[in-house]
């Protein structure tokens, strides 16, 4: 809400800076955004009165003029206006002058004479909104002054918070920095001169929706001249961001920004019958709004109506064909309050919302409604003659009572943790209207009204009722007391200390397994990422991982169930409008932003949810995505670049699986292809019933490559369940004593077909090892002579041992025996002497 | 064979091992004369077989010649043995010298990223006050969202929240981690402290201060007799601990889930409190908003608002880590372009 100081100045003595009023109003609860000096954009404007106004001898419609500026010689100017003549006084731009807008005033010469500056419009100046004539100041404005220095303003900005409708409006901020500085509001003289015949003659109001139009208040103006506000209603006006139209619809603007009370004028002529009905708008009617929009009404729009239709949307916006003209003599005021709810829908259904309707939305104190429909036509027979006529149409003209709120005194003190006197909280209370009164006994306190009331006994604390002032509609429980009491005084004043209550009980916290995880990778080279969970459904659905009933069973809570995409039904753009079922599409973007900015070496990790809709419902889990491209350690001057593979995100996994304490995890080929290599994709997976890793490594298919227009040679992406990413588990690791006799190793070279796998080959020899076998480790792979070109050479370092003695020659040669004759079997396999 | 010849012999041998002995320029060849003089097959083995063909009263004398012999040949070869090696290891030495001002071989390090940073300081902070980690569903329903914050459906406060809806009814992207108080009050019984860092999503454009997707933190503290000044006083120790000593203060705010409702404001990070274009010339700069739970959310928390009372506080993680980080543009947090990650090594 813009205020504008002079204009606020008319209802509360302000004695402090602009500045210092900002900080007291903000640390009021009204938070002053900005300080405007309204009028600094007039330099070098200055008043001047004309001498002498002349035809021009070259161009009809040009007047020469002679202007004083109170000193020096008088200039020479010409102007194209034609509501000039000696001895009025005009703003005068001076060469050098600049207007708002940024335009630049010269001397310069129009049709050979010379013109030594330039007299303003109103419009020019953003005073009022007349563009064609001159601004004529009234004749005692001091000569040769700036215009800045006269009509210049400080404007604030205030950001009046959604509760508090109340203060949306001058009056309402002058109560505010009343509060603040022990000051008196000044409530404008509201006086209504009424004459002639009585208003129902002319206005009849027939409610058919009580429940949403609670009160409703008319009035009647005859004979009214329509024109311009004058000059120093549209100066208001502008300084407060309000366009003026013309001086009746400027009176309910006035009214509304002095009083926060919407109002609405009609041409009464064309209001038929001169009956106004409020009712819901019936199937199929329709209405051009003021905006010349023409609207299809809803059966749940409340609206304005007389006899042959609607005439307005009941608090939102009036009708184009009732609209006051200049041809308008007779006004039908209506002043009402409406359900804030139905406003507030009724605003989003059409997208308009209005000055008034965001008003209304807030609730309006139903005694507005009397006193807005009598400012309203005392300011438009001032500002457009006529005569009012007598009485008023008010459909529930009781007045409402104050409400009256029971507060302990002790319990704000201890929900601020601040000792404040009972005399003190009644002074305070006072300085914002509400006035306190000794409690009768057995009054009880209102704790809470929804979702179910709360209702207390008082016992033995003492406790005050407060007397709400009716503006006040969001003062309801005991804590709205309190937060009276603390702004009042100051939040500033708030002790601090650390608090003496108990600790909750010990929880582990879903941060541990992360930041393990998170600094393994940040060790072994990956850079963290944090990217959109809102992705492209294109970009997801190229990159779905094929979904096959095959598929080797991962732990189901492990793995994502397979669930349906949940998508953003207002998405703001097509690129985010689906929640991502994989990190890999958001990791392949930064990706290919990065190597757009020449840096292809790309090894990322998100720690981040995937989503999904399972049995109607939203599910998350929490998942750990790699991606790995270009160069792993890059070339320097003391070694040679090496490129990422698949081996760097297995080795990755297997460091995090050491790091967290689970054992290694097994990996299955997953030759489902695109969008992956068909030969390098793989599962990961952990012994049945111990299951705490499952992951899918892989790396993308050249095809994948090209469509996401990325100019890697190899992309490997990693999706991995971790247990304790979401809630973490605790760790135990069980410690092995160490062996009293020492521990044995063999070596096997193990030759067999190509199509065979390793984990095949190691499983074989860990079945066929028995108990002495303990660790097995590849050290070598070979193809080539003497192997068949249909073979290869697998060479593992077997290590044995036994807790309760020395192992022998024979021990070993035993089950050596056994895992060869195993593999030989089992496999097709042989050994390599 | 006499006494004379043999001993002269054996001191032909001496003069002759000497001789070769120092002009050996490398150990295997010193090795080798070790050899040929001492060895099994040696010289000096040679020369003693003739001490059999000598009178018994000669041998002794000889034998101590031959004992000299050996000492003075063993001794020349450990001498130049010493000798050979010295001098090779100084060459080897001089041809091992490096230019130590080249640069070292890199050990990949990865970076972290500053939101999941900023969420670790901030539980690091509130965790040594007790306040453990909770989070919520990021899909979360428009009742703990909304209505059990305190903001029906038709609130004009609702305005403050441009929400993403999605295609489970009843459903829509969490615009908060408010809605987590009510998850924890549901879950636990006071004394609680609870903190919630997760995501949040707004219908907002993005620019370089907007964002549809950013991160809070949300805080709660419910017990009998938990005040505002505990607040402050936790919030306080808070702001020292990221921001170092400086002033703050408590201001209004409004929330429709807090009353009363405060804004947290620090002093200005940039200007110390002078004023200056970061802070509006305002010395202060707001880093969180908080306040008292409204009796409504505890409620539908399932607490007794009669008896039990706590604040609530909610930060943004990307203003706190711009605070603590000059970063000038919010963009860069979800883009992930590497010249800015790498910064944070
Ligand atoms: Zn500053």
């Amino acid at each position: 809400m813009r205020v504008p100081l002079s204009w606020l100045r008319e209802y509360v003595d302000v004695e402090l800076s602009p500045e210092q009023l900002a900080e007291r109003l903000t640390l009021l609860g009204m938070e002053v955004q900005a300080i405007e000096q309204w009028g600094a954009d007039w330099r070098s404007v200055v008043v001047g009165e004309l001498l002498t106004v002349e035809k021009h001898p070259h161009a009809d419609r040009l007047h020469l003029t002679t202007v004083s500026v109170g000193s020096g010689e008088p200039l020479h100017i010409v102007c194209g206006a034609n509501n000039i003549a000696p001895g009025q006084r005009v703003p005068v731009a001076l060469p050098g002058a600049v207007l708002p807008g940024g335009r630049r005033i010269e001397r310069t010469e129009k049709m050979g004479i010379a013109s030594e500056g330039m007299l303003c419009s109103g419009d020019e100046l953003h005073i009022t909104t007349d563009a064609d004539g001159i601004l004529i100041l009234p004749p005692a404005t001091p000569l040769g002054r700036d215009l800045s220095e006269l009509y210049g303003d400080v404007v604030l900005d205030v950001d009046v918070k959604p509760n508090r409708g109340d203060a949306l409006c001058l009056v309402g901020l002058a109560r505010e920095v009343a509060a603040a500085t022990g000051a008196t509001v000044r409530w404008p003289e509201i006086a209504v001169e009424e004459a002639g015949e009585p208003v129902t003659d002319r206005l009849r109001v027939e409610i058919r929706e009580p429940e949403l139009c609670t009160r409703f208040v008319g009035r009647w103006v005859s004979g009214a001249k329509i024109g311009p506000s004058p000059d120093w209603v549209q100066m208001r006006l502008q300084a407060a961001g309000m366009r003026p139209i013309n001086n009746v619809v400027d009176a309910a603007n006035y009214v509304m920004l002095e009083l926060g009370k919407p109002t609405h004028t009609f041409n009464g002529a064309t209001v038929h019958d001169g009956t106004i009905i409020v009712r819901r708008a019936l199937p199929g009617e329709r209405l051009e709004t003021l905006d010349h929009i023409e609207r299809e009404l809803t059966p749940d729009t409340l609206i304005i109506a007389d006899p042959e239709g609607p005439i307005g949307i009941a608090g939102v916006m009036g009708g184009f064909d009732s609209e006051i003209t200049d041809a308008t003599t007779e006004i039908a005021i209506e002043s009402a309050v409406f359900d804030p709810v139905s406003i507030r829908r009724t605003g989003h259904r059409y997208a308009l919302r209005s000055e008034a309707s965001l008003r209304f939305e807030k609730g309006q104190e139903a005694r507005l409604a009397r006193i807005g429909a009598d400012r309203v036509a005392q300011l438009t027979v001032a500002w457009a003659g006529g005569s009012i006529a007598r009485g008023r149409i008010d459909t529930a003209p009781t007045e409402p009572v104050s409400a009256r709120l029971a507060f302990r005194p002790a319990r704000v003190s201890k929900l601020l943790g601040a000792s404040i006197s009972v005399d003190e909280q009644r002074d305070l209370l006072r300085r914002v209207g509400v006035e306190t009164e000794a409690a009768p006994t057995g009054t009880r306190i209102q704790v809470a009204v929804e979702p179910k009331a709360l209702v207390v006994d008082a016992g033995s604390e003492e406790v005050l009722v407060a007397v709400v002032p009716t503006w006040r509609r969001d003062l309801a429980i005991e804590a709205d007391v309190a937060e009276e009491i603390a702004r009042v005084r100051g939040y500033e004043t708030t002790p601090a200390h650390l608090p003496e209550t108990l600790m909750p009980a010990y929880r582990p916290s879903p941060l541990t397994v992360r930041e393990i995880v998170r600094g393994a990778l940040a060790g072994a080279g990956l850079s963290e990422v944090v990217t959109h969970a809102l992705v492209s459904p294109l970009d997801e659905a190229r990159l779905l991982w094929p979904e096959d009933a095959d598929e080797p069973a991962l732990p189901a809570q492990l793995v994502a169930q397979s669930g349906v995409e949940i998508a953003v039904t207002n998405p703001l753009s097509a690129q985010h409008s689906v929640l991502r079922q994989h990190l890999a599409a958001s990791l392949l973007d930064v990706l290919s932003l990065n190597e757009r900015q020449g840096r292809p070496d790309v090894a990322i990790f998100e720690i981040g949810k995937r989503y999904a809709g399972v049995d109607g419902g939203p599910r998350e889990w929490t998942r750990l995505g790699l991606l790995l491209s270009g160069a792993a350690e890059p070339a320097s001057w003391n070694r040679t670049a090496r490129q990422y593979d698949l081996d760097d995100a297995k080795g990755i996994l297997e460091l995090l699986c050491r790091r967290l304490g689970l054992p290694e995890p097994s990996y299955v080929p997953d030759t489902r292809g695109f969008p992956f290599h068909p030969g390098r994709a793989l599962l990961a997976r952990q012994e049945a019933g111990n299951e705490a890793v499952a992951g899918r490594l892989a790396e993308l298919h050249p095809d994948a490559l090209a469509e996401w227009d990325l100019r890697a040679q190899r992309v490997i992406v990693a999706e991995i369940a971790i247990a304790g990413l979401d809630v973490a588990t605790p760790r135990r690791i069980h410690v092995e004593p160490i062996p009293r006799f020492p521990e044995v190793e063999r070596d096997l070279a193990v030759i067999v077909a190509e199509a065979r796998t390793a984990a095949e080959v190691e499983a074989c020899i860990r079945s066929h090892g028995g108990n002495l076998l303990r660790r097995v480790r590849l050290f070598d792979l070979y193809r080539g002579a003497p192997l068949a070109a249909t073979e290869k050479s697998l060479a593992y370092r077997l290590v044995f041992g036994a807790k309760d003695r020395t192992l022998t020659e024979a021990d070993l040669d035993a089950v050596t025996a056994e895992v060869t004759r195993g593999l030989k079997q089992e496999l097709g396999a042989h050994l390599r002497s | 064979m006499d006494f004379e010849s043999l001993s002269g012999d054996l001191r032909r041998l001496k003069e002759r091992a000497l001789g070769e002995i120092a002009k050996v320029a490398d150990p295997a060849a010193l090795e080798q004369l070790q050899i040929q003089y001492l060895g099994k097959k040696g010289d000096l083995t040679a020369v003693l077989r003739g001490i059999g063909a000598l009178p018994a009263e000669d041998r002794p004398r000889v034998g101590a010649v031959a004992n000299e012999v050996d000492e003075a040949v063993r001794g020349a070869l450990a001498e130049r043995g010493t000798e050979l090696r010295n001098v090779m290891q100084a060459q080897r030495l001089a041809a091992e010298q490096v230019d130590v001002t080249l640069p070292g071989r890199a050990v990949p390090r990865g970076t972290l990223h500053p939101i999941p940073e900023t969420i670790a300081a901030i539980a690091e902070v509130f965790g040594q006050f007790g306040f453990v980690v909770y989070e919520g569903p990021e899909v979360e329903d428009d009742l703990t969202n909304f209505q059990m914050l305190n903001i029906a459906l038709d609130h004009p406060a609702r305005d403050l929240w441009d929400t993403l809806y999605v295609d489970i009814p009843g459903h829509l992207l969490r615009t908060h981690t408010s809605p987590g108080q009510i998850r924890v009050m549901q879950s636990t019984r006071p004394p609680i402290r609870a903190l919630l860092p997760g995501r949040c999503f707004r219908y907002e454009a993005v620019d370089a201060s907007h964002g549809f997707e950013f991160f809070q933190v949300e805080g709660l503290m419910v017990d009998e007799g938990t005040s505002m000044a505990d607040l402050k006083g936790l919030l306080d120790e808070f702001a020292h601990a990221l921001f170092g000593p400086r002033k703050t203060r408590f201001r209004p705010g409004y929330y429709p889930f807090t009353e009363p409702s405060v804004a947290f404001d620090v002093e200005c990070v940039v200007c110390g409190g002078v004023g200056c274009p970061a802070c509006s010339k305002s010395g202060w700069m707001t880093i969180l908003g908080a306040g008292m739970v409204h009796p409504v959310v505890l409620q539908y928390g399932g607490i007794d608002p009669e008896r039990y009372q706590g604040f609530a506080f909610g930060m943004g993680v990307e203003r706190i880590s711009n605070l603590r980080h000059a970063v000038p543009d919010l963009r860069y947090y979800l883009e992930n372009d590497l010249r800015f990650l790498e910064q944070f090594r």
